[in-house]
């Protein structure tokens, strides 16, 4: 959250702002994070993973661009602007096979992180005349696709959601199943339902590794350990 | 979009997809969909009627007496017009907050999340 906090101060100065959305069920579980990033662009919260349809998210980070006339210029694409860290680190021997697999998941990311944040600052210098503004027809025909799988999945997690605030922490699974099933791409509502199951009563904070469990089919470490890596899940940027 | 029943009224049917009905039909953006029966004339809305012109998928929890109504798959994109929708989100300090209130400035709006 820093790194954007950063970059809304270098953009500011051309009529543009960053907004960060947290995809969170529970605005408690990233309160933290928001305070620490101290931001004083807009920072709010989608306790009904609402922006995920609207806009195409399916991971996180993931953005679109706005522009004055409240227009997409850019369709939701992964938005990383800092490297990370985790890259650069050598992955010592010895460590348990969950973390071991996660670490080199992590490595195999691909780096995006420097040119899209260049992009970004472009268009807020230029706006229209950026060769990063696309035309609205360009911003739907690159959005992500979606079927009836895809759109069925987010009805199944918005009802999931909703039993699970109304009827009990368990209604919510049979239909957060479904909608992993019916949409195995969108990483972000399996994120979300993995973590509720796998951090432990008390924590402070959400289990980031969410590895395997008893309740869903699969887990972060079994999916980005596969061939697929994280990469199934990220669209990246065309720039 | 959750429903107890298959009938809502138009404000809350826009707030929650975005599509508003106009006379013309079910509109966002430059984009408005004929949907002949969709409206009553007290102002409500058939859900069913709509989602079917729309491509909006309909999951139902008949145990518990609710339906879930997906987004609209018209233009077989997750995006049918480059017109942002503008969804109701909460400042951490429980306010409301509207993109719409950005008018003005160009915005990168940045999803994340704590898991």
């Amino acid at each position: 959250m820093p790194g954007w906090q950063a970059l809304n101060l270098e953009i500011a100065q051309y009529g543009a702002t960053v907004v960060t959305v947290a995809l969170d069920i529970n605005a408690e579980h990233a309160r933290p994070w928001h305070e620490l990033g101290q931001a004083t662009h807009p920072s709010v919260v989608d306790t009904l993973h609402a922006t995920n349809p609207l806009f195409g998210f399916t991971n996180i980070p993931m953005a679109v661009w706005i522009n004055e006339d409240g227009v997409l210029v850019r369709p939701a694409e992964g938005a990383s602007i800092e490297r990370n860290p985790m890259r650069d680190m050598e992955i010592p021997e010895g460590l348990p096979e969950a973390l071991d697999k996660m670490l080199h998941a992590v490595k195999d990311i691909p780096d995006d992180a420097e040119a899209y944040r260049a992009a970004i600052i472009d268009w807020a210098k230029n706006g229209a005349s950026s060769p990063f503004a696309l035309s609205a027809d360009e911003v739907v025909e690159r959005s992500q696709p979606r079927s009836d799988n895809e759109a069925r999945a987010t009805a199944c997690f918005e009802l999931g959601d909703y039993l699970r605030k109304t009827v009990s922490q368990d209604a919510a699974v049979s239909w957060w199943k479904e909608a992993h099933r019916l949409h195995p791409q969108n990483l972000t509502y399996k994120r979300q339902a993995w973590t509720l199951v796998t951090t432990a009563p008390g924590a402070t904070e959400n289990d980031l590794m969410q590895g395997p469990n008893d309740v869903y089919d699969s887990s972060l470490v079994a999916e980005v350990s596969g061939d697929g890596g994280f990469l199934q899940f990220i669209v990246r940027p065309q720039l | 979009m959750i429903l107890t029943e298959l009938r809502t009224t138009t404000r809350e049917f826009a707030q929650a997809t975005g599509w508003e009905p106009k006379p013309e039909g079910l509109c966002r953006g430059e984009i408005c969909v004929p949907a002949p029966g969709a409206l009553s004339a007290d102002g409500s809305l058939d859900v069913a009627i709509a989602a079917a012109r729309l491509g909006m998928p309909l999951v139902e929890d008949a145990d518990h007496g609710v339906w879930s109504l997906g987004p609209a798959t018209l233009s077989g994109k997750s995006l049918n017009t480059a017109v942002a929708a503008d969804p109701e989100l909460m400042n951490f300090d429980g306010s409301p907050f509207r993109l719409s209130s950005l008018r003005g400035k160009k915005v990168v709006l940045v999803a994340w999340s704590s898991y």
